[in-house]
């Protein structure tokens, strides 16, 4: 049997998480608009222990969650309950992220894409979640989402300065960003001075035109 | 079954030409109050056995879809929203009942869009070979008097490489589930059944037609002698119910 827990149970904890997160979604005003760039995308995280697949469906302004995706996906993140735990705490996620056991398929571009407009959004969750659970464990439960999205906010920034570092540095895959623009800045001195050389010899060609007649 | 011409009627034996008629009194009772006594008898949990068949349907934009027994329109309305505009959505029930109350619910809440209605019998369907890329029969097989005869009919609408989803009571694999299930079906379903649809036997019917029905294995070994290939199944629920799947070659 490919699924191990009980199937009902995946997905009860799936439909739940799925409500509450288009809740949240619909109090958001700019969600529609955000996320119909990624209408027809499939997002893909799979948590090795415990083994439980969440395949992420955006859709007209929602987010449809399932356990089972047979067909493209978009991006794929494997990693363990631990991994993903020890990212989450990391100081410096973008390191963990890069050094760590995640490993990530596919396009990353939409994904980061995604997370930055879930960031962006600045999603009530007080709202869905107090209806939902009450008023102190949804409070509770909003505050853990919100820093978590503040975290995910702070670790977008630093894994674009991480990857630029490491592109930079470690891989040598591209030359830092001065480099790049005192390369130009000789480029363009370097056109300028073969401008004026060619409108010199111009000049000269004229003159020494100028003797012979 | 040792007679041609007999087939059961929950615990009874029936003759094969009378089991039909049976059933569709029964449904023709309960067709009214079907969404609530489904809420109330599983105490909601058979939304989470359609949501996982939809998700194991694989069913995208643009497919074609038939679901059969598919009574007051909970997976058709999930399928239409997967298919799209470009996609088709055929709900076919043997039971006029049962599609009427299917369908007015369907317009009541705006939400008919692309869903045709087919009043059609699982063993006879009335449609073209190769017509639809998922086949989906939710709580209705053991309804069918002869089951195989309604696997080869759905064989031969599917499309090549389409899928065949069967979602129906089965049996529980923990015998401390069985005994707590069969308490639960024979004294308290038909109690309930009695208040909220008033008829409590149809509800026993329910009951007893679930014990007759094929177990998971056997049911899958149906699917394969129908002509399916890569059958699988998934207990959901401790076996209470279980979900096949079968592709067609």
């Amino acid at each position: 049997m490919p699924v191990t827990v009980d199937p009902t149970l995946q997905t009860a904890a799936l439909a739940a998480l799925e409500a509450t997160l288009n809740r949240a979604l619909t109090l958001a005003p700019r969600a529609g608009a955000e996320l119909a760039p990624f209408d027809g995308q499939v997002f893909a995280l799979h948590c090795r222990a415990p083994q439980i697949d969440v395949f992420l469906h955006p859709r007209d302004g929602h987010i449809r969650l399932t356990g089972i995706h047979e067909g493209p996906v978009t991006t794929s993140i494997h990693g363990s309950a631990a991994d993903f735990s020890a990212l989450a705490n990391a100081s410096d996620p973008a390191a963990a992220l890069i050094n760590g056991n995640i490993e990530l398929e596919g396009d990353s571009a939409p994904l980061i894409d995604l997370q930055k407009v879930l960031a962006s959004l600045e999603i009530d969750w007080e709202a869905p979640l107090v209806a939902s659970l009450g008023d102190v464990a949804g409070h509770q439960l909003a505050q853990s989402l919100r820093q978590a999205f503040a975290w995910s906010r702070q670790a977008g920034s630093s894994l674009r300065r991480q990857l630029a570092e490491y592109i930079h540095e470690e891989a040598r895959l591209s030359p830092p960003g001065l480099e790049v623009e005192d390369f130009f800045s000789e480029v363009r001195e370097l056109g300028q001075r073969v401008d004026r050389l060619q409108s010199r010899s111009q000049r000269l060609r004229r003159q020494l035109d100028k003797l012979r007649n | 079954m040792s007679d041609k011409h007999t087939t059961h009627f929950g615990y009874r034996e029936v003759d094969t030409d009378e089991k039909a008629g049976l059933v569709a009194g029964v449904f023709d009772s309960v067709a009214a109050r079907y969404d609530l006594m489904n809420d109330l008898m599983s105490g909601g949990v058979h939304r989470l056995w359609k949501r996982f068949t939809i998700e194991l349907s694989a069913v995208r934009k643009g497919h074609a879809v038939l679901d059969i027994a598919g009574g007051t329109g909970d997976l058709a309305v999930q399928f239409a929203d997967l298919v799209g505009p470009e996609g088709r959505v055929v709900l076919a029930d043997i039971n006029e009942s049962m599609l009427r109350v299917g369908r007015d619910k369907l317009i009541d809440t705006g939400r008919l869009g692309p869903i045709e209605f087919v009043q059609a019998d699982a063993q006879h369907l009335p449609f073209p070979d190769d017509s639809f890329d998922c086949i989906s029969i939710a709580f209705g097989l053991r309804n069918v008097t002869d089951k195989d005869l309604a696997l080869r009919s759905m064989l031969r609408v599917l499309k090549p490489g389409g899928r065949l989803l069967v979602l129906e009571f089965s049996k529980p694999r923990s015998p401390l589930l069985s005994r707590l299930y069969d308490a639960y079906s024979f004294n308290v379903l038909p109690g309930i059944g009695r208040i909220v649809a008033n008829d409590g036997e149809s509800y026993r019917y329910l009951a007893e037609s679930i014990r007759m029905h094929p177990d998971q294995d056997t049911l899958r070994e149906m699917l394969e002698d129908a002509g399916f290939i890569q059958c699988e199944y998934y207990d959901l629920t401790g076996g209470i119910v279980a979900l096949h799947r079968g592709i067609k070659p």
